[in-house]
């Protein structure tokens, strides 16, 4: 039988920490993870021994950080399942991948419509917004579930946006039904992974999306660097900016583009960043994404029964399969107070709409709080926030 | 300058642990009389807070008033304690103040823009209420 007790947090340095003299008790994942000690040590190393440019020079250094920069793309695009390294761009994040899609395809989605679902975070929904489409929710159950068989594509529709997994409620949308039922249709899909990559094993061509963005800072690798997979079949899309890099020939009449993926990559990108991703999939890896998934599934499940079972704590979402987030409130105590009141024990949670204002008026709550979790995380990390909404409680007694 | 309601407040806090504290808070939240629900308008609220909050004042003999609620019960409590220094007081004497209990309390970071329970904003309205009545 496979162990799934052992102790991840002795690799995140950060987790020693003490705050307000007790042990740190991270919860706010969702948010951003931690960075183990191997994704610290390749981001210091890079800077101490490989920095330069990529793609640009002649020299020896350019050579290094290139075949690195390179090399993260690959490990990226196994990591994925993505036929071709090509199909992978570094973007500066999930927000910047989706937004990316948003302005390539701009005028394709101008007074059309875009297809989300009622529990998006904003940055799926602003970008198809500021690209002139109008939204329109997938119709959901009374435990927020999607409802695949109720989509309505009609003529008009020119994408589906979707979240692999809720960044509030942590339930898993079924993206592979989702984009089954698109194909039908002939119209293509974005996933947004940022809350599912780093828990559940992830393969676009078994998913059959034709984007799939996700973030490098919340699957235990740098800030402001992310991932765009865009399918061969929109490898020839617009570039949504333009620079350095990406071009082939340049007059002032007419400019013409690389192939992907340096196409979609003007101007010096975050190199560190990028290869701090293919570090942080080599520790995945190493410990193996089904391990993964099956460990953070227990001690979240425990969690959510744990709360579920607490008197006057409201969990909200329902469904098979989640991960990552649980977001619930305490009577009728102010998610703000909660968080507050945490703090103080040590427990690190998020408080608020979490980007996600839509979901929150399906909730009917003003926010709610949120424990997020991620392979560090155990039964003991549980507890500590159980005994901790205890101290809420008896002191609004 | 020392001031008599800042201090009594501060000595109230003197020695307590954080959650001893907000203990304190929440009892002086409960305290806080409620806003009415017709002074919970749009323009009496102040933005950027997690937890909802508004503000207004109205005048007495000279003297401003405020009134103020919040959703939160913690910042509720806070509230309740701007309001006991800045009550009563006039207009030059509100913005001559110095607010130098919350420091004293450990509320100081409350005071950054960047938390989220809005104090700083509710005490740039408090401010520009009173510099409304100044001029």
């Amino acid at each position: 039988m496979t162990d799934y007790s052992k102790d991840y947090s002795k690799d995140f340095p950060i987790l020693e920490k003490e705050i307000y003299g007790k042990r740190l008790v991270y919860l706010d994942n969702a948010a951003t993870s931690q960075k183990p000690d191997s994704v610290i040590r390749t981001l210091s190393e890079f800077y101490r021994s490989d920095n330069s440019n990529i793609h640009r020079g002649v020299h020896y250094l350019s050579e290094i950080s290139s075949e690195r920069y390179e090399k993260a793309r690959e490990k990226v695009s196994d990591f994925i399942g993505a036929d071709d390294p090509v199909d992978v761009t570094f973007t500066a994040g999930t927000t910047d991948s989706i937004n990316q899609v948003a302005c390539s395809l701009k005028p394709i989605l101008e007074g059309n419509e875009v297809l989300i679902s009622g529990v998006e975070h904003h940055s799926n929904i602003v970008p198809w917004q500021l690209a002139g489409a109008k939204l329109r929710a997938i119709p959901m159950d009374e435990n927020c579930n999607l409802l695949p068989d109720s989509i309505e594509i009609t003529d008009r529709t020119k994408m589906i946006a979707i979240s692999h997994a809720s960044n509030v409620l942590g339930s898993v949308n079924p993206v592979k039904e989702i984009t089954e039922i698109a194909k039908e249709h002939d119209v293509p899909v974005l996933v947004d992974a940022a809350q599912s990559i780093q828990h559940l094993p992830i393969d676009v061509r078994d998913i059959g999306c034709d984007f799939l963005a996700f973030s490098g800072h919340k699957m235990y690798a740098a800030t402001g660097v992310g991932v765009l997979y865009t399918s061969e079949r929109f490898s020839d899309i617009m570039p949504s900016r333009g620079g350095g890099g990406m071009i082939d020939r340049v007059t002032l009449e007419r400019t013409t583009y690389l192939k992907p993926p340096l196409r979609f990559e003007a101007g010096t990108p975050h190199i560190a960043g990028a290869i701090s991703i293919g570090a942080a999939i080599d520790y995945m890896q190493n410990i193996g994404m089904d391990h993964i998934r099956k460990r953070e599934h227990e001690v979240y499940s425990y969690a959510r029964e744990k709360l579920l079972g607490t008197d006057g704590v409201t969990v909200y979402g329902n469904t098979d399969l989640m991960c990552g987030s649980i977001s619930f409130n305490l009577d009728e105590i102010h998610h703000y107070d909660t968080g507050l009141i945490l703090d103080k024990l040590g427990i690190a949670v998020r408080t608020g709409h979490h980007c996600a204002q839509p979901l929150m008026r399906t909730l009917g709550t003003e926010g709610t709080v949120r424990a997020s979790f991620a392979l560090y995380n155990t039964k003991e990390d549980a507890d500590r926030l159980l005994e901790g909404m205890e101290k809420v409680r008896m002191m609004y007694a | 300058m020392r001031d008599a309601v800042q201090d009594e407040i501060i000595e109230q806090f003197g020695g307590l642990e954080w959650l001893d504290r907000y203990s304190l808070l929440i009892s002086f939240g409960r305290e806080l009389e409620p806003m009415d629900e017709k002074f919970r308008t749009e323009e009496n609220s102040i933005g950027g807070c997690q937890s909802k909050a508004w503000v207004r004042a109205y005048e007495v003999d000279g003297r401003l008033m405020f009134n103020a609620d919040s959703e939160a019960m913690i910042t509720r409590g806070i509230i309740s304690l701007l309001l006991k220094v800045v009550n009563n007081r006039s207009p030059r004497e509100i913005l001559d103040l110095d607010l130098y209990f919350l420091d004293e309390i450990g509320l100081k970071s409350n005071l950054s823009p960047a938390r989220a329970d809005g104090l700083a904003s509710i005490i740039r309205r408090i401010r520009e209420l009173a510099e409304g009545e100044v001029n």
